[in-house]
């Protein structure tokens, strides 16, 4: 038996359970900034009682999920009813393998990293446009098609942005693509449309305001998840932080140099202190940009389903495209 | 030895009747319904065959269309409203209110009432202008009985109503953000109310259902802690309204979702009898404080605000025009407030001579009037109120069909009916 295909499937099943586990803190931590953040905008304490600064409020959110009655509509399609939660989320945890953490924490380091990233992730509309289906309910139903709709326009100027990112880079690999950053800069200097073109699409691609079309609470109820309850809901719920926390996670990566520490500090360790130096440096950027995003759903309203689609399909689409033409000109002339 | 007993069924279902009641009981209907149900079956409606030819047209589906069931439970139809809405995937065809959910009978309990305690039920009405309801049935009794009230009241009436006015509009705000997905400016505007309400209730002791006017005067004068709590607020009030005013107004997202959507023409407004904030927004400067002046309106200065659009942000503008209208009346009133008593002399029960009266007020939601026939009993023979949200809703079926689901509720919570006055 050889020794190193061992160790290399025990690191992996190792990598595997750790992100998963990884993913419940991350939902945690994410919903906790979002109720004291929005508080905070909105004057008033937000959660305040239970622990320090209210920092178990979600931990109790999680255990009341659990203890809550799991309904299933008589005339739902109970298969894929009870399948849609657990699509949806594995598609998010399933992301979270290759997010580079810091060097030496990448769950599965692999060389096309960030194609895999684009494709796992997009399964989650999968698991929504289900959920719709199989509610038997017409707000679901609506929502379901809502998600379906934009998520498969946006994946469009999200990806093609990236693939400016890429070409610049020529690298798929997450950790060459931020090792790259470190020799010539940060993403954001080389491809700052890219980068909001990205910002923008990536809100649509995980449902946050102001695209949270597709569980529009006050048009569509909950849209896919109006008829779920307990823990299959709770599952949503989980998946759509854990989701925020990813996108910022990769936003960070691609653009603002991953696990590196900006200018005045050393951007890089060696050894066991350098991947706690990056894990610290890649959560603080992740947070940042979590806090911007929890930050705009307090403060904007929701667009319109067809000023949206407009959106993508009229301004965003044709800039990616053109922003691309222009990296891959200027790579082939300035030989980059 | 089980002998079997066939229970009579006490109902004596027929085939249709059998039908409702599976539907309701969520099972599918074991045989297709007959006749007037048919192509219903899968919509769960109605529960009987079309009445009108209004609803025959709103329930009869063409390929393509679907029934959408928008309340009573539903987190925007601002209480319990249900809106039958028709569409075509996103698009919304046509939309059938269905009122009714809060009917109370509040008119018929004031008939059964005295004059007296007429003024406690008229309150939980439009819950959001409770001074405004109990202002219309003042004046009309004090009109039926020949009183007139002090000075002093009046002065304090306007205030309060005024008061009452503002915390309605700013609420209003925070709705139609709200039902747009923004969950900030509805704080605000609680906030704003808040204080208001701290106000109201150093004068007439409650929070909500004041019960503070009264035939000929009003229960209690002006306190200090009123006057207190109404200078701290006023030193703050404007830097309120424009800190919402500043997450909306310019939000280039709010205006590309309320400009242009729900247009209604001053003469369509008119013809549908629309009043208040929403007529003034279509461009008729009509206000019942100008054009039929009451209480102390007449020395008062101000203007009639109207607004060009007609449309949804014209309405929201509107609104915020008519807050700082109304702190500049508070401002002149205080000013001008004079000294004396607060109730004119009136018995414990009144028995107006027999005749009728009518008396309009200005309600944050528009021309709230009430008519009253007395027959010399000691309760109104007859007691009429007319709610302005009432009419406002007649205008939403007209200006949605073409128009997106996400804007239902957006136009609808721009015309800010209240359906505690609506269903009465």
């Amino acid at each position: 038996m050889d020794f190193d295909l061992l160790l290399g499937v025990l690191r992996f099943l190792l990598a595997t359970t750790l992100i998963l586990v990884l993913t419940i803190p991350t939902a945690f931590v994410v919903i906790q900034m979002e109720l004291k953040i929005i508080a905070g905008s909105q004057l008033r304490y937000g959660p305040n009682r239970i622990g320090p600064w209210g920092m178990f409020q979600s931990t109790i959110h999680g255990f009341k999920v659990l203890a809550k009655e799991d309904h299933i509509p008589d005339q739902a399609d109970r298969a894929t009813f009870t399948l849609a939660p657990w699509m949806v989320y594995m598609a998010a945890a399933m992301s979270m393998l290759v997010i580079p953490f810091a060097p030496g924490a990448i769950a599965a380091d692999f060389n096309i990293g960030i194609v895999y990233f684009f494709a796992v992730l997009g399964l989650s509309v999968v698991g929504l446009l289900v959920a719709g289906w199989a509610s038997y309910n017409k707000y679901s139903l609506l929502g379901g098609l809502r998600s379906a709709a934009q998520m498969v326009s946006y994946e469009i100027p999200l990806t093609l942005s990236v693939v400016g990112v890429v070409v610049l880079a020529g690298t798929l690999n997450f950790r060459e693509l931020i090792e790259w950053q470190r020799a010539h800069g940060w993403m954001l200097i080389w491809q700052p449309v890219a980068l909001v073109i990205f910002y923008i699409a990536s809100l649509a691609e995980i449902n946050r305001t102001p695209f949270d079309m597709v569980e529009a609470d006050s048009e569509l109820v909950a849209g896919p998840f109006t008829e779920y309850s307990g823990m299959r809901f709770g599952f949503f719920f989980f998946a759509e932080y854990v989701a925020l926390f990813i996108m910022s996670g990769i936003m960070i990566s691609l653009f603002f140099g991953g696990w590196l520490a900006p200018w005045p500090f050393p951007d890089q360790l060696d050894g066991f202190i350098g991947t706690v130096y990056g894990v610290l440096w890649f959560f603080i950027k992740t947070y940042i940009f979590i806090a911007i995003a929890v930050l705009l759903r307090a403060t904007l309203v929701r667009v319109r389903v067809d000023q949206l689609m407009g959106m993508a399909w009229k301004v965003l689409l044709p800039l990616a495209m053109v922003n691309l033409i222009v990296t891959a000109v200027a790579v082939l002339v300035f030989k980059l | 030895m089980t002998s079997e007993v066939k229970i009579p069924d006490p109902l004596d279902l027929d085939r249709d009747e059998e039908a409702r009641l599976r539907r309701v009981a969520g099972m599918a209907p074991e045989r297709a319904p007959a006749g007037e149900y048919a192509g219903f079956e899968s919509v769960g409606l109605p529960e009987r065959p079309p009445q009108t030819e209004r609803e025959r047209e709103v329930y009869s589906l063409e390929e393509g269309e679907m029934l959408v069931n928008m309340g009573p439970q539903h987190p925007s139809t601002h209480g319990v409203m249900r809106l039958v809405v028709k569409v075509r995937g996103e698009v919304v065809t046509d939309v059938d209110p269905v009122l009714g959910y809060l009917h109370r009978g509040i008119e018929k309990l004031c008939e059964e009432a005295t004059y007296t305690t007429v003024l406690t039920y008229v309150d939980p009405m439009d819950y959001l202008s409770s001074m405004h309801n109990e202002h219309a049935p003042a004046i009309a009794f004090e009109k039926l009985f020949g009183v007139t009230a002090p000075k002093r009241a009046e002065y304090i009436r306007a205030l309060v109503v005024e008061l009452n006015r503002v915390f309605s509009h700013s609420l209003m705000m925070g709705f139609l953000a709200l039902d747009m997905g923004g969950i900030t400016p509805i704080l605000y505007g609680f906030i704003n109310r808040d204080e208001i309400v701290d106000m109201l209730s150093a004068i007439s002791g409650q929070r909500m259902l004041f019960n503070f006017f009264r035939v000929g005067g009003v229960n209690f004068d002006a306190n200090d802690e009123f006057f207190s709590r109404l200078g701290t607020w006023r030193g703050h009030v404007l830097k309120n309204v424009e800190m919402s005013e500043r997450v909306i107004t310019d939000n280039e997202v709010f205006r590309s979702r309320t400009i242009g959507m729900g247009t209604l023409s001053g003469r369509d407004a008119i013809a549908l009898g629309v009043s208040g904030p929403n007529l003034r927004a279509s461009g008729v400067p009509f206000d019942i404080r100008k054009a039929h002046p009451y209480s102390i309106y007449p020395e008062l200065e101000f203007e009639v605000i109207t607004q060009p659009g007609g449309d949804s942000n014209a309405r929201y503008l509107q609104r915020i025009a008519e807050i700082k209208q109304s702190i500049n009346l508070i401002d002149q009133i205080v000013d001008k407030m004079p000294h004396g008593a607060v109730q004119a002399q009136v018995p414990g029960i009144i028995r107006p001579k027999p005749g009728r009266a009518y008396a309009a007020v200005e309600s944050p939601r528009g021309l709230y009037s009430v008519y009253a026939i007395s027959d010399g009993g000691p309760n109104p023979y007859r007691f009429r109120m007319r709610d302005p949200s009432f009419v406002s809703l007649q205008a939403i079926p007209k200006l949605m069909p073409g128009r997106l689901i996400a804007d239902t509720m957006a136009v609808m919570a721009s015309f800010d009916p209240v359906m505690g006055g609506v269903d009465k």
